[in-house]
């Protein structure tokens, strides 16, 4: 070639403007790619407390939660952490549902990452709470011992004796938590959680024991310990502000189909394992494989020989939840006065009752009563969730069984759960 | 073309100074990579505040692509203009400034990054205006270059020019466009389309034209023969031209951005197979004749033959790992990490440290230690092929496992025996590369007779 010209504007310039405008002016002017498209499909709870889905529109960033978007950045976070799931190799299931275009519209720079060293982060709010949030982030290998995360811990102070986030961490947490809520309440529609019934359990061998055993010491001695007293390294080191980890020695279990104070069957176990505890420490563990999760019980059962001695007791039988009628919301809201729910849960439901301030638990730990109005619901996010504590109660709590409210009166008790969902309806 | 009475035409000492810090980033940021790998055997290995991964990381990719790789490449080109124009640089004080404005911009990016200022692109993190300087130090040579060829003495432009004169001008483009405007416009996965095609350009359109450039120059120039096709050196070139700039949006396959672009993106790279395997086939066909024997006696030739090796089976992986097909288990793990390191390292970085074994000794009048250099291109050779094997092993195997369903912490638990064998492939490259600036540096040998 002679016409060092040619190369300069043809090669250098001509090609390169090109494939700009082809492949990011032009998508970028197009209708459905539009920058300002901020259109999303959100999940909300109805003011009959069932889920359904509407058109709505992604939020900005408030001033905390773009703060951790700094941190998040600033810390390099996102080498590890995509934040895309994709329609293929099942990140669906793994992950929840795809993201949509006005989700990202307030993103930049784009976080989108190429690599996965560690899980995708898109869907991440709400999967963990924020005292396991503040364990992980503290030390990392204390609650996944098999992490190669680094520990932040200058994102910590102490108070006390135990750490907590700074403001830094604060702003990292609300951000972590933000992630892929544009969507809304997901998370309470996402079958691959919610569905926890699985297949019926072994027997108890020594060999699941065993198994069981790896699965404890790999998944759960962070929060619950060695001795399964519920005192792992993770609430020693940090502060938990939420809940503190179950002692599985006192053989006393919140979430149960059993009568007050019976032991949990097996698949209420399995159940708690699977969808986790929202809004707790308590990891969703749906990704395990049934084997593992099923076995871990048999381990968790020798915490409290009981469970050896004692024959399972018959649970209740919750039948098929009816579809739900602003005349059974009204029902519930009578019930809910009527059984005096608003002494600890307040008569808006939002857990402000003129009893909310002295509730204890077995343990001595001042328990604030459920704010039905935040939407995260502990026991679960289904009907038959609200319907079975309800039913049984929580054993080791001020919330009392009203199944004999329910046999003496006559109530149905479909109402007051439909009721008690209702209240964290989303405002249109 | 060669012509040693001519070399009056070159200035020594700022190729020199070029060359050395060359020689400094090539011993730094490889050292960085060890470290970084060895972090995920020992998570709490220099895990603090300044050296955690995620301040680390940025450090040793930027290092890579605009240290070792930049600053040798740049050092280069103010040996290889001069010998292909037949005229000085017009203004040698310029490359000077150019020299020192590019290397203390780096230490200013890298010490950015370390303090938490990172702008969170991937290869465009050096907080503004640090990139200015990196922007300013190209302008200036590009001035020089377009100079030079404008008052050249020989009315053909050289292949190794084309590349050249297209790396700096894309470049130049892309510093702006990656620093300047993607940072402050179209938010969202508009963003990201934006960002992957920066990424690509910085390899495509720079890395890759630069090596080719160096590797056409002193293949050519050490072996003594001509390049074996001008029709292939043409295909080579305008394929690559008009190929590359399109492939970007790869890198974010499967995200909510336009699926046409998807797929123009991956039919872009696969056709990137053409410009790949005409220069490959160029460079081999160029030993015809007799010169293969040179493979053994001559260390420029011996590495960039196996450079382009690697270059053709990383380019080739790449075009492939495009796939939709091939994307779903392989994207996101070391897969994709084989294919950095086989192309960027074990092509351009060698390609670059190959020429340097050519163009030292005669600038600074000294020669070098032969049986080092035997044990650094082996070292060269063993660990970014035992690497390479590596990470492609253990990217299938984490991604199949995570396509059949296996929990995420489980695949991290079979990716460990596979880092710790990686950081051992690492060191062997870290010890072949460092061996090359030692051995050349520090060599008091007169220069061995040509």
């Amino acid at each position: 070639m002679k016409k060092a010209k040619t190369i300069a504007l043809i090669a250098g310039f001509g090609f390169f403007l090109l494939a700009v405008f082809v492949q990011s002016l032009l998508p970028y002017f197009m209708k459905q790619y539009l920058t300002v498209r901020t259109d999303v499909t959100k999940t909300v709870r109805t003011p009959l407390g069932i889920l359904g889905q509407v058109k709505s529109h992604a939020a900005p960033y408030s001033p905390l939660v773009e703060k951790g978007r700094q941190v998040f950045i600033r810390e390099g976070c996102w080498y590890c952490h995509s934040q895309y799931t994709r329609p293929v190799a099942g990140e669906e299931r793994r992950w929840g549902p795809l993201p949509e275009v006005g989700e990202y519209a307030y993103d930049l720079p784009h976080l989108l990452s190429t690599r996965r060293i560690g899980p995708d982060l898109f869907r991440v709010g709400g999967k963990y709470g924020d005292d396991w949030h503040a364990a992980h982030h503290f030390d990392p290998r204390m609650v996944v011992p098999d992490s190669i995360m680094p520990k932040f811990t200058w994102l910590f102070k102490k108070e006390g004796d135990r750490f907590v986030f700074n403001e830094d961490g604060k702003a990292l947490l609300a951000y972590i938590q933000n992630l892929g809520m544009n969507k809304g309440k997901w998370r309470d529609d996402f079958p691959y959680q919610i569905a926890a019934e699985g297949s019926a359990p072994a027997y108890t061998t020594p060999a699941s024991v065993a198994h069981g055993k790896e699965v404890y010491l790999r998944r759960c001695v962070g929060c619950h310990g060695e001795k399964g007293d519920g005192k792992g390294a993770a609430p020693t080191a940090v502060l938990f502000t939420v809940a503190t980890p179950r002692d599985f020695t006192v053989g006393s279990f919140k979430f149960r189909t059993t009568p007050s104070g019976e032991l949990p069957l097996d698949s209420d176990l399995y159940r708690t394992i699977t969808v986790g505890i929202r809004g707790a420490a308590m990891p969703p563990w749906f990704n395990l494989p049934e084997e593992d999760r099923w076995d871990v019980i048999h381990y968790i059962k020798t915490f409290y020989p009981d469970f050896a001695t004692r024959p399972p007791v018959q649970p209740i039988y919750i039948p098929p939840p009816p579809d739900p009628t602003p005349e059974m919301i009204r029902q519930g809201k009578e019930t809910f006065e009527e059984l005096k729910c608003w002494e600890c849960h307040g008569h808006e439901g939002r857990g402000d009752g003129p009893k909310s301030d002295t509730q204890v638990d077995d343990f001595g730990n001042k328990i604030p009563p459920a704010d039905f109005t935040k939407g995260i619901f502990k026991s679960g996010p289904r009907p038959q969730d609200v319907y079975r504590t309800f039913m049984t109660g929580l054993n080791g709590t001020p919330m009392p069984s009203n199944s004999d409210a329910v046999q003496y009166k006559n109530l149905d008790p479909w109402p007051v759960a439909y009721y008690v969902l209702s209240l964290s309806a989303d405002k249109p | 073309m060669e012509n040693n009475s001519n070399n009056n035409l070159v200035d020594n000492q700022v190729v020199r100074a070029w060359l050395m810090w060359g020689f400094f980033w090539s011993i730094f940021a490889p050292t960085v990579g060890i470290l970084l790998s060895l972090k995920f055997s020992f998570p709490d290995f220099l895990s603090n505040e300044y050296f955690h991964f995620g301040r680390m990381r940025p450090v040793h990719v930027n290092g890579v692509i605009f240290g070792v790789f930049s600053t040798l490449f740049l050092g280069l080109s103010q040996y290889m203009v001069p010998k292909l124009t037949g005229v000085r640089m017009p203004k040698e004080s310029l490359s000077r400034a150019a020299m020192w404005l590019w290397n203390i911009t780096l230490i200013a990016g890298f010490a950015g990054v370390l303090l938490g200022y990172n702008k969170g692109l991937e290869v465009a993190e050096f907080p503004n205006p640090v990139p200015l300087g990196l922007l300013i130090s190209l302008l200036m040579i590009t001035y020089q270059v377009l100079l030079s060829i404008a008052r050249r003495k020989e009315e053909k432009i050289y292949v190794a020019l084309w590349y050249v004169i297209a790396a700096l001008i894309w470049t130049d483009l892309n510093l702006v466009f990656g620093n300047l405007i993607i940072p402050y416009i179209m938010p969202g996965v508009s963003n990201a389309a934006l960002h992957g095609l920066f990424l690509h350009y910085v390899v495509g359109l720079w890395i890759t034209p630069g090596g080719l450039a160096v590797i056409y120059y002193f293949l050519s120039a050490a072996s003594r023969t001509p390049i074996y096709s001008h029709k292939l050196s043409l295909i080579g070139f305008w394929s690559l031209a008009f190929f590359y700039p399109f492939v970007g949006i790869h890198h974010y396959l499967f995200a909510p951005t336009p699926y046409w672009t998807q797929t123009i993106a991956i039919v872009a790279s696969m056709l990137l197979i053409i410009p790949v395997w005409a220069v490959v086939a160029n460079f081999y066909g160029t030993l015809k004749g007799g010169k293969w024997d040179m493979y053994q006696s001559d260390f420029t030739v011996k590495l960039l033959i196996f450079g382009a090796a690697m270059y053709f089976i990383g380019s080739t992986q790449g075009s492939i790992e495009a796939l939709r097909s091939v994307q779903v288990p392989t994207h996101f793990t070391d897969f994709v990490i084989a294919h950095s390191h086989s192309t960027v390292f074990g092509g351009y970085v060698v390609f670059v440290l190959a020429a340097c074994y050519y163009v030292w000794p005669r600038v600074s009048g000294t020669g070098f230690d032969r049986g080092v250099a035997q044990v650094s291109s082996w070292a060269m050779i063993m660990g970014i092929s035992s690497m390479f094997t590596v990470l492609v092993i253990q990217g299938l195997i984490q991604g199949t496992e995570l396509a059949a369903g296996a929990e995420f912490v489980d695949s991290i638990v079979s990716m460990k025996t596979y880092w710790f064998i990686r950081t051992f492939t690492g060191i062997t490259m870290d010890i072949g590369i460092s061996l090359v600036a030692i051995n050349l540096f520090f060599s008091k040998a007169a220069r061995q007779g040509q």
